[in-house]
């Protein structure tokens, strides 16, 4: 496939719309955040506040602060999600195209990317398997 | 999360903001009303006794006790007296009050009068309780189970918000430590705070040895002053305390209830207490060790 090819795909046309991927505001229970991650089957869940992202959390995250906070589970789950939420994280804009987010993936060994705008609006997420399914078919 | 300041109080009763850096509020009086006279006699005594202090007292006295062990055990004057004396203790000795309901058809009478509508512990997760105390609209004083984890009463507060409430109190009774003991676990202090409401602690139910005299519940009065200083050193915006002039012969916990001649010398170790944590935490910014 060539470049010019792959720059035809934009982010916002294999991005997951909201409602296809777990999202939840920041004061809900870290629990309610899990729960929607298993409904979903997908291992991030964004954390939105009006419309804003405000951080994500991730199997990753919750693997490690499991191993961090030493407090009983019932305590860890009901805490405020964006409590141990991760409050920058790797985004990508809209108008990106999938090259650049692969690329971005492949650099920080990730397969998710919120996708934002300029003003941190939240507008999709970008998840991994899409891309690939996307890219094979071509 | 700052802590919000709920105001306690309307019509011509002192209005008593809790919370966040504002002064310690004390809420005290006999556990139940025992009869008109001697609950204007109580609040009049406590009130004194506060305004030496300097202390706002918020007047407590339960008009119906429905958790008692005993059918024999006195269980108060009812709905329609209780309520009408706790009316003249606002107009006469203009005193804000609190009673609690244990009965959804008694919450919007409660209301009417009451500057605080008290949720008792035993019914902290009552969908049916908690709906109608929100729907009094006054601040409500919702206690922890002593069954209850303090984590989890963010549960009952996302109900209570969830029906409109917006100006809460969660209060620390103690905690079910096996069969007829409590255990005080201080820690549940600043972690109900994280709801962002402010925190009372209740240190003459934590000192109950529930239904530990067969029919009735005993306690250890003699825990009281150590664990209201370290209740208030932890932080706690309110202190409550159930106080009598003759405990051994009080109708309700008399096990329990401090005897009103060691009231001022609490409060007054309790407001310093206070003060001085307030100056530390100024000093020193918050309590993050992490």
């Amino acid at each position: 496939m060539s470049s010019e090819n792959k720059n035809f795909f934009l982010v916002k046309n294999v991005m997951l719309m909201p409602g296809k991927f777990p999202s939840i505001n920041s004061r809900s229970m870290l629990k309610e955040a899990l729960d929607r991650m298993t409904i979903l089957k997908i291992g991030i869940c964004c954390v939105v506040d009006n419309g804003q992202l405000s951080g994500i959390i991730t199997d990753g995250d919750l693997r490690r602060r499991l191993l961090e906070v030493q407090k009983p589970t019932s305590s860890l789950l009901v805490d405020d999600v964006i409590l141990h939420a991760i409050k920058n994280p790797i985004s990508i804009t809209i108008n990106e195209t999938i090259d650049n987010a692969v690329r971005i993936m492949e650099s920080n060994l990730i397969w998710d990317l919120p996708v934002i705008d300029e003003k941190n609006k939240l507008h999709g997420l970008l998840h991994l398997h899409p891309v690939v399914k996307k890219l094979l078919a071509i | 999360m700052n802590l919000k300041i709920v105001e306690i109080g309307y019509g011509k009763v002192p209005k008593i903001k809790v919370g966040a850096k504002m002064p310690l509020a004390f809420i005290g009086g006999p556990c139940a009303i025992e009869s008109r006279d001697h609950t204007l006699k109580m609040a009049s005594s406590i009130k004194k006794i506060c305004d030496e202090v300097g202390i706002s007292l918020i007047f407590k006295a339960c008009y119906d006790k429905d958790c008692r062990s005993s059918p024999d055990s006195f269980q108060g004057v009812g709905l329609e007296a209780g309520l009408k004396i706790l009316e003249e203790v606002r107009s006469q000795i203009g005193l804000p009050v609190t009673s609690d309901f244990s009965n959804p058809a008694w919450a919007k009478a409660t209301g009417e009068v009451c500057d605080l509508v008290q949720i008792p512990a035993y019914l902290c997760r009552q969908t049916s309780i908690l709906k109608v105390a929100a729907e009094t609209k006054r601040v409500l004083h919702l206690k922890k189970g002593q069954f209850m984890s303090p984590w989890n009463m963010k549960n009952s507060v996302r109900k209570l918000e969830s029906f409109g409430s917006e100006n809460i109190i969660l209060t620390d009774r103690g905690t079910f430590f096996g069969y007829n003991m409590l255990v005080n676990d201080m820690t549940g202090l600043p972690i109900m705070s994280k709801t962002g409401y402010p925190v009372c602690f209740d240190a003459t139910h934590s000192i109950q040895m529930p239904t530990s005299m067969g029919n009735i519940s005993g306690g250890q009065r003699e825990f009281i002053p150590y664990l209201v200083r370290a209740a208030v050193a932890c932080g706690v915006n309110l202190l409550f305390m159930e106080v009598h002039d003759d405990p051994k012969n009080a109708k309700s916990d008399s096990n329990t209830v401090l005897d009103i001649k060691y009231l001022k010398k609490i409060l007054i170790s309790a407001k310093e207490m206070h003060e001085k944590r307030l100056e530390l935490e100024a000093r020193f910014g918050d309590q993050s060790v992490k």
